[in-house]
C-alpha cells in the first residue's frame, strides 16, 4: 500500500497535483502564524500559555481555524466565513426564486452564485474581523489573562481599521486558495483546508491529555483516545462505505448497426448520502449565537447572557440537542438538494433504464424519493450520535471536552475528507492503469 | 420505451396487461390510502420504522479485508497529514518566534 503512495508521486500529472495541493497548504499555514499588525506578538503568546489551549468561547472556532484564531494572525477568521457564506445562499437557494432560476441555468448561473458567495464571505469577513479585533482589544479574548488588554496597544481608529482589514484580506485569500486546490490539486479546496486545520491542532491536543492523565503519567490516557480514536475511525469508515444500491436494467437498443445497453447497473444511495457536510454547517451554524453576543459586545442583558451559558459550551444540555437537531435537518437538506430524484428518473427513462418492476417516470421518481427518504433517517441519525457521543462521554469523565481532539466532529470532517481524498488519488492513478491503494 | 412497444408488438398484448397493471396498481394505493388514513401516528411511525429496517436490509455493507483496507489507507494518509502539518507548524512558530520575539 505504501507503494501505492510512491506511485501515486512517480505518475507525473498526479505529482504536480500533489506538490500543488502541499505547495498551497504550506502558504495555508504560513498565513496562520504570521500576526496581524498592531498585536503585541509576546502578550498574546503568554496568553495563550496561561489559557493552555482551553478556547472557552472559542473553542470551536478556534479548532476550526487552526489554532490561528486566538493567535490573531492575518488567517485568524480561518475558512469559516467562506463555509458559512456557502450555507447561506444555498439556503437561500430553496428560499428565492431568482437564485433557484440561476442554479438551474447550469455552469453560468452556478458561477453567478459563485461570485454571489464571495461577496457575502467578503461581508461575513468584515464582520467577523470587527468582532474579534474588539473582543481583542476590549481584553475579553483572554478573560483571565493578565495582559489581555494590553494585546493591541495601539487601539486608535486607524490601527483597528488595518487589523480588520488585514484578517478580511486574509479571509480572501483563504478563498482563493481553497479554489486553487479545488481547481488545480486533489480534493475538494474547502473540506482539505478544514482538514488541515484540524489536523493542526492535533497532537498538541493529544499532547494535553497526556499531560493531564495520571494512569502511567498520563501514557494510560494517551493509550485509549488513540484506541477510541481509531475504532472511531473503523467505525466512520464502514457507515461511509456502506450504500443501498437500486437496480437499474437499461433497455437494449439498436443503433445502426451496433446494439447498445442492455446492461444492468445499479445507483448506488449511501446510508450517509450527505457525507460530512452536515457536521461542518451545523457546527458553524451554532457559531453564530456565540459570533452575535461577541459582537454586541455588552454581557449584561439577558438573552446575551442566556446565550453564552448555554449555547457557547460544548458540553451544554441545550447546546448538544441543538447540535443534534442541526445535523439531522441539514443531512435531509443536503440530500435533497444534491440528489433530485425527478431528475435521476427523467435521465434513466431518456437513455431507456428503469428499475425492474417498478415503470419509468414518476413512480420511479417516488420510489427513489421513497428509498431515499427511508435510508437517510439512519444515516442522518449516525452522523448525529457519532458527532455527540465522544463528546458526552468525555464530559462525564472530565470538565472540559472542548478542545477533546477526537471530538465527534473532528473525527467525522478528518474522516470524510481523508476517505474522499484518497478516493480521488486512486482513481487518478486507475485512470493511468496502475493499481492504486484499495485491492 | 412504452412507444417503442405500442409501435411494434401488438396493441392487444401490451394493452391489457397494462390495464390490469395500472388496475392492480389503484387498487393496492387505495387500500393502502385507507389504512393509512385510519391508522394514527403511532401506527404511522411503526410502518415508516420498518421500511427503515427493509432497506436497511438492502443495504450492502463493506466486507471485513475491504474495511480494513480502506481503514489503514485512511489512517497512513491522516497520520502522513497531520505529520507534514506538524513539521510544517513547528517550522513556522520558531520563524515568527525568531522574527517577531
Amino acid at each position: 500500500m505504501l507503494t501505492a503512495f510512491a506511485r501515486a508521486f512517480r505518475t507525473p500529472d498526479l505529482r504536480k497535483k500533489l506538490l500543488f495541493t502541499l505547495g498551497v497548504l504550506v502558504l495555508f499555514r504560513l498565513g496562520a502564524h504570521i500576526p496581524v499588525p498592531g498585536v503585541d506578538y509576546q502578550n498574546v503568546n503568554q496568553c495563550i500559555k496561561e489559557a493552555g489551549g482551553n478556547g472557552g468561547l472559542f473553542g470551536m472556532i478556534n479548532m476550526f481555524s487552526g489554532g490561528a484564531l486566538l493567535q490573531l494572525t492575518i488567517f485568524a477568521l480561518g475558512i469559516m466565513p467562506y463555509i458559512t457564506a456557502s450555507i447561506i445562499l444555498q439556503l437561500l437557494t430553496v428560499v428565492i426564486p431568482r437564485l433557484e432560476a440561476l442554479k438551474k441555468e447550469g455552469q453560468a448561473g452556478t458561477a453567478k452564485i459563485t461570485q454571489y458567495t464571495r461577496y457575502l464571505t467578503l461581508a461575513l469577513a468584515i464582520l467577523q474581523g470587527t468582532g474579534l479585533v474588539a473582543t481583542a482589544q476590549s481584553g475579553t479574548l483572554f478573560r483571565t489573562c493578565q495582559v489581555g488588554n494590553q494585546i493591541v496597544p495601539d487601539q486608535s481608529i486607524f490601527r483597528t481599521a488595518v487589523m480588520v482589514i488585514t484578517m478580511t484580506a486574509g479571509t480572501v485569500m483563504i478563498m482563493w486558495l481553497g479554489e486553487l486546490i479545488t481547481d488545480r490539486g486533489i480534493g475538494n479546496g474547502m473540506s482539505i483546508l478544514m482538514f488541515t486545520s484540524i489536523a493542526a491542532g492535533f497532537p498538541s491536543a493529544l499532547w494535553g491529555i497526556k499531560k493531564s492523565g495520571k494512569i502511567v503519567g498520563g501514557w494510560g490516557e494517551f493509550a485509549i483516545v488513540i484506541a477510541v480514536g481509531l475504532a472511531m475511525v473503523c467505525l466512520v469508515v464502514f457507515v461511509e462505505q456502506a450504500q443501498r444500491r437500486i437496480p437499474v436494467q437499461y433497455a437494449k437498443r439498436m443503433i445502426g448497426r451496433r446494439s447498445y445497453g442492455g446492461t444492468s447497473t445499479y445507483i448506488p444511495v449511501k446510508v450517509n448520502q450527505a457525507g460530512v457536510i452536515p457536521v461542518i454547517f451545523a457546527s458553524s451554524l451554532l457559531y453564530i449565537p456565540a459570533l452575535v453576543v461577541q459582537f454586541s459586545g455588552n454581557s449584561t442583558s439577558g438573552w446575551a447572557q442566556w446565550i453564552s451559558t448555554n449555547l457557547t459550551k460544548g458540553d451544554h444540555p441545550i447546546y448538544l440537542t441543538l447540535y443534534f437537531l442541526l445535523i439531522v435537518f441539514f443531512a435531509f437538506f443536503y440530500v435533497a438538494i444534491s440528489f433530485n430524484p425527478e431528475e435521476v428518473a427523467d435521465n434513466m427513462k431518456k437513455y431507456g433504464g428503469f428499475i425492474p418492476g417498478i415503470r419509468a417516470g414518476r413512480p420511479t421518481a417516488e420510489y427513489l424519493s421513497y428509498v431515499l427518504n427511508r435510508i437517510t433517517w439512519p444515516g442522518s441519525l449516525y452522523l448525529g450520535l457519532i458527532a455527540l457521543v465522544p463528546t458526552v462521554a468525555i464530559a462525564f469523565f472530565q470538565g472540559s471536552a472542548n478542545n477533546f481532539p477526537f471530538g465527534g466532529t473532528s473525527i467525522l470532517i478528518i474522516v470524510g475528507v481523508g476517505l474522499e481524498t484518497v478516493k480521488q488519488i486512486e482513481s487518478q492513478l486507475q485512470q493511468r492503469n496502475y493499481e492504486g491503494f484499495l485491492r | 420505451m412504452t412507444e417503442a412497444i405500442g409501435s411494434t408488438a401488438t396493441p392487444e398484448s401490451g394493452r391489457p396487461a397494462d390495464a390490469t397493471e395500472g388496475a392492480l396498481d389503484s387498487q393496492t394505493k387505495k387500500k393502502r390510502g385507507g389504512k393509512r388514513g385510519k391508522k394514527g401516528p403511532f401506527a404511522r411511525m411503526g410502518l415508516f420504522y420498518r421500511q427503515v429496517i427493509a432497506e436497511l436490509r438492502k443495504v450492502v455493507w463493506p466486507n471485513r479485508s475491504d474495511l480494513m483496507s480502506y481503514t489503514t489507507v485512511v489512517i497512513v494518509f491522516v497520520a502522513v497529514m497531520i505529520g507534514i502539518v506538524t513539521v510544517i507548524d513547528w517550522g513556522f512558530t520558531e520563524l515568527v518566534k525568531y522574527v517577531f520575539g
